[in-house]
């Protein structure tokens, strides 16, 4: 029985259903249960939450990376997946912190000063939370004094910036620089990303990590998060 | 998602006037100057079925109620059957395939930027490549095999396509005997007679020679393949300026009157067998009189010869898609697409020589099958139109996400995006740091790995009993 829902658990994550309402990628899959019904009823059959998460949710999503990178599956098909996941650990986290599993990490995430371009960085923060991080969306066009702020109230283990556009893209390097000026620099590992950006830019504004898309912005904060170095 | 036999006919170069006028005309050169017909057999089946002949003059000529009374006589509906039933394609009205032409001489090699002479191996590792393209519907033998005698060829071109893929076999025949051991091999693949008779594995095409001759040879032939009932394909390859009119208006009246012949001699020998309403016509360079395989006008001459097989509501047989150029250069891409889609969008039937012909027909080349694949893709697509109803509108959606937001996450955009768009399986979309990273790969570099992963990784075959059947039975299969 455990094993069996897990089996589900995994479908859904691939499939992108929240609920049972939802279509998913295969046909006549409506009516089916659906990612919230299956956790409920996982939770109460007893299943462990941490197997949940390791053999359901992240296995699925490593298939999700693979049919991604094959290009089977595109950006609207990864996030359907990584949406399910996100609500999965939204119910499973009351019982998380009952069983004192520390969450992953917690994640701030804006998009620059003069910059109202937001897509990618949403994609970007529906991704992580699919990947099991705690994400705090300050939204777009964020004032460099408001992310010194909320990095130091919030006390993120990541900051992620985004910018869409070359003018903007600057205002990554001058929030860098007013979080060293605070303090704060060494306290969190910052990744940007954005259409103008690229490695090199990140190296040369001194930012610990760059993601090309999303699944890269994810590896990027996993590789980070274990103490490896990122692509760097 | 694999885009075949939808309805083309949004694109119609001809209006109706022009079209009852092409006819008007065909009918009265039918009537007042007729054909030659160089077949006895024909000539005499022709006589009986009410032509007024000219013996000395071998000239048929018919009135126009006669005429029309013949061509009626033909089925408007053909099926084409493949080996596997979801091959099978279903010619009529204005739904649109498309499928391989040929006959080519040679093999272009991008590789060496050489040509070479075709061989029968050829042919079967084109068959199996085009087994695996799914915008390719049906296949059409492309290359004669150059080192094989000419009485062995229509056995062994048959067999190389009947053993290495599922889709329906039309093929040109070049000998009378050829044509009876090819139906006997079919025969044997249908497992009957009568099997072969309800699924038509494979089809034959008899040329007629533009301006209004029915060759001594190939009336036999035309003879023979109507008796069998195999499906019979009546191409006129009527060249402007050569071999007709140098106008449009012109070639398509001598085209509409020579395929028109062919429909009739088919009817005449066996009522009602199926045949095809068929067009090769084209331009001519009059620099030297070479036939031209790319032109633009090539796309609306066969365009235009959808609507007339319209018109007389019999299937149609095509030619578009191919190249005049020697390499796959921009060339290449953008002649056989002009002209494919052309042909399509006006509802051509059966659209051949639609893919890996070059250099007026006479070279095949393996990639351009591929490049073509994704060309023919596109094409079907633009044939399928736009599909305007409350679900595609999404005023529901548009509601929902407002203004100043995104469709990325609309479930509405999962349901509909692999469908409404065209999924390329070629075409690169990399962004310019990716493309260089993978090596900055050309198009038939790309072509050349797909056609490589194809080739490799191919099986299937006729089944051993049936193979071994033929082998024995049929002589002269190089196996």
């Amino acid at each position: 029985m455990p094993e069996d829902i897990i089996d589900l658990i995994r479908e859904s994550v691939i499939q992108g259903r929240v609920t049972k309402d939802d279509e998913g990628l295969d046909e006549d899959m409506v009516g089916q249960p659906g990612m919230s019904e299956l956790i409920e009823e996982a939770l109460i059959s007893g299943v462990d939450a941490q197997d949940i998460i390791n053999q359901g949710l992240t296995a699925a999503m490593k298939i999700v990376g693979k049919r991604f990178e094959a290009e089977e599956y595109y950006i609207p098909d990864m996030l359907a997946s990584a949406e399910a996941v996100g609500v999965a650990m939204e119910i499973l986290e009351p019982e998380l912190t009952r069983s004192g599993v520390k969450p992953k990490g917690k994640i701030i995430i804006a998009t620059v000063k003069g910059d109202l371009h937001d897509i990618g960085k949403n994609i970007v923060s529906i991704l992580l939370r699919g990947a099991g991080y705690i994400v705090k969306d300050l939204g777009n066009d964020i004032e460099t004094k408001d992310i010194v702020k909320a990095v130091k109230k919030e006390k993120p283990e990541f900051l992620g910036l985004s910018a869409l556009l070359t003018s903007t893209m600057v205002n990554m390097e001058d929030t860098i620089k007013a979080l060293t000026e605070s303090g704060l620099r060494d306290k969190v590992k910052i990744v940007i990303g954005g259409a103008p950006v690229s490695e090199e830019y990140a190296e040369s504004i001194g930012a610990d990590g760059y993601g090309a898309d999303g699944f890269q912005a994810v590896a990027v904060v996993e590789a980070l998060n274990s103490g490896t170095t990122g692509n760097k | 998602m694999i885009r075949k036999g939808l309805a083309g006919g949004s694109y119609k170069p001809l209006t109706p006037e022009a079209i009852s006028k092409i006819n008007e005309t065909a009918l009265r050169i039918i009537e007042e100057i007729g054909c030659e017909v160089n077949s006895d057999i024909a000539l005499a089946s022709m006589e009986k079925a009410g032509a007024i002949v000219n013996k000395k003059q071998r000239r048929v000529r018919l009135s126009p109620q006669k005429a029309l009374e013949l061509i009626s006589k033909a089925p408007s509906e053909i099926t084409l059957c493949g080996q596997d039933e979801k091959h099978d394609i279903h010619l009529g009205g204005n739904r649109v395939y498309t499928g391989t032409g040929g006959t080519a001489l040679y093999i272009y090699e991008p590789h060496t930027d050489q040509r070479r002479q075709a061989t029968l191996d050829d042919l079967k590792r084109i068959a199996r490549l085009v087994d695996n393209l799914d915008n390719i519907h049906l296949f059409m033998l492309p290359t004669y095999p150059t080192e094989l005698p000419l009485e062995q060829v229509d056995v062994n071109r048959f067999f190389a396509g009947l053993d290495n893929t599922t889709k329906h076999i039309m093929g040109g025949v070049y000998t009378h005997d050829g044509v009876q051991q090819v139906i006997r091999m079919a025969k044997i693949v249908a497992g009957s007679a009568e099997a072969l008779r309800q699924r038509p594995l494979i089809s034959m095409i008899a040329c007629s020679i533009s301006p209004f001759i029915i060759d001594g040879e190939y009336g036999d032939v035309m003879v023979a393949i109507a008796k069998s009932g195999v499906p019979l394909v009546c191409p006129a390859e009527p060249l402007c300026g050569a071999t007709s009119p140098v106008t449009l208006a012109g070639n398509l009246v001598v085209q509409t009157v020579d395929s028109l012949m062919g429909v009739m001699l088919a009817q005449a020998v066996n009522p009602g067998t199926p045949v095809i309403f068929g067009s090769v016509a084209t331009s001519t360079d009059l620099r030297d009189l070479k036939y031209i395989a790319g032109s633009v006008e090539m796309g609306l001459l066969n365009a235009a010869g959808a609507q007339m097989a319209q018109f007389y509501k019999l299937p149609f047989y095509a030619t578009g898609g191919m190249t005049d150029s020697k390499a796959l250069d921009a060339q290449s891409g953008y002649e056989s697409s002009i002209t494919g889609l052309l042909c399509a969008l006006a509802g051509a039937n059966f659209i051949h020589d639609a893919a890996g012909l070059m250099e007026f027909a006479l070279t095949a080349c393996y990639e351009k099958y591929v490049i073509d694949n994704e060309i023919l893709g596109m094409v079907m697509r633009a044939v399928e139109g736009i599909r305007v109803d409350d679900e595609t509108l999404a005023f529901d959606i548009i509601k929902e996400v407002g203004p100043g937001g995104n469709f990325v996450t609309a479930k509405h955009t999962r349901r509909f995006m692999r469908q409404e768009h065209y999924q390329p399986s070629l075409s690169d979309r990399n962004s310019r740091e990716v493309w260089e990273a993978r090596g900055k790969k050309t198009t038939w570099e790309m072509a050349s790995e797909k056609v490589r992963t194809i080739l490799d990784s191919h099986t299937g075959g006729l089944p051993d009993t049936v193979r071994s059947r033929i082998l024995s039975e049929i002589k002269g299969i190089v196996d």
